[in-house]
């Protein structure tokens, strides 16, 4: 029950941050922007309770369930786990740089600028997120799939 | 025996919509419970209505994987707690659900202060019933 709940915080945070960061990328004005984009950090400690509460109960569960300890899914829903912990930790870099010169061209009249768009629409900064929501969706196919169990 | 012998799919498409759910809900909760201190800020408004919206396909594809599952394993579990719970948390919270997504609209097109409190409330009790209804099915409470 905790090992699930912990999951329900990591994807539903994850998925309250995407929903932020795309309606940030939507906005009209930068000011609106920045806002939307503020918001994202009151995810994070729901994130992290995810985070940290999928790996303590999951491993626990490992133990308590007595699967071997050579079990397949097991260790490559922790391989995805580091994967999507450092993706999502580069995406959200990604995003803080956005949400500063969001905030920089609110303050100086609140008209968008070529460079806000372009950062806000570069692949490779979102692509990190969008890996990252990979990974995590990865996760969630060998919890329930268990191959091999 | 059950949990390790049942389809893939129908279970992975109702867990993963109801954890996209509760990330929409969210969404809505964080948006309209900031709008209650900034009523200024229209995005928030704006914001609180798609975030809803986009929770409408979780809810669709976690409804129809549970039903999916149920049917097929209804002489098993008919009549425990837990299936009562998540039947009404799914079903009864649909109408807290969709009383949501009309006040979120009311308030997105007449920023209307108060709109946007029942929205923060009906967001906020629909998403304390999800996670009621995660622990009912998890914990298989009774």
């Amino acid at each position: 029950m905790l090992h699930v709940t912990a999951a329900f915080f990591l994807v539903g945070g994850s998925v309250a941050a995407g929903i932020l960061n795309a309606l940030a990328i939507r906005a009209a004005r930068p000011s609106e922007t920045a806002y939307l984009l503020r918001l994202v950090r009151i995810t994070l400690p729901v994130i992290g309770v995810g985070v940290a509460g999928t790996l303590i109960f999951g491993i626990w569960l490992w133990h308590e369930l007595h699967f071997s300890i050579g079990a397949f899914w097991i260790w490559a829903s922790l391989v995805l786990w580091v994967a999507t912990s450092a993706l999502g930790g580069i995406g959200g870099k990604h995003q803080e740089r956005a949400r500063k010169l969001a905030e920089q061209l609110a303050a100086a009249g609140d008209a968008t600028s070529a460079e806000l768009r372009t950062l806000l629409r570069d692949r490779k900064g979102n692509a990190m997120s969008w890996l990252a929501g990979a990974a995590t969706l990865g996760i969630l196919v060998l919890m329930i799939w268990k191959p091999g169990s | 025996m059950i949990a390790f012998s049942r389809p893939f799919w129908p279970l992975f498409l109702h867990v993963l919509g109801a954890m996209t759910l509760f990330g929409a809900v969210l969404t809505a909760v964080i948006t309209s419970t900031v709008a209650w201190r900034r009523p200024d800020v229209p995005i928030l408004h704006k914001a609180t209505f798609w975030a809803l919206v986009s929770g409408v396909p979780d809810y669709v594809v976690f409804r129809i994987a549970a039903q999916f599952i149920y049917s097929d394993e209804k002489d098993v579990y008919a009549g425990r707690n837990w299936i009562g719970i998540g039947f009404f948390v799914s079903d009864g919270g649909l109408l807290i659900f969709l009383a949501a997504i009309g006040c979120a609209y009311w308030w997105m097109r007449s920023g209307t202060p108060s709109a946007g409190r029942i929205v923060a409330g009906l967001s906020s009790v629909y998403l304390v019933l999800l996670a009621l209804g995660w622990l009912a099915m998890s914990g298989k409470w009774g």
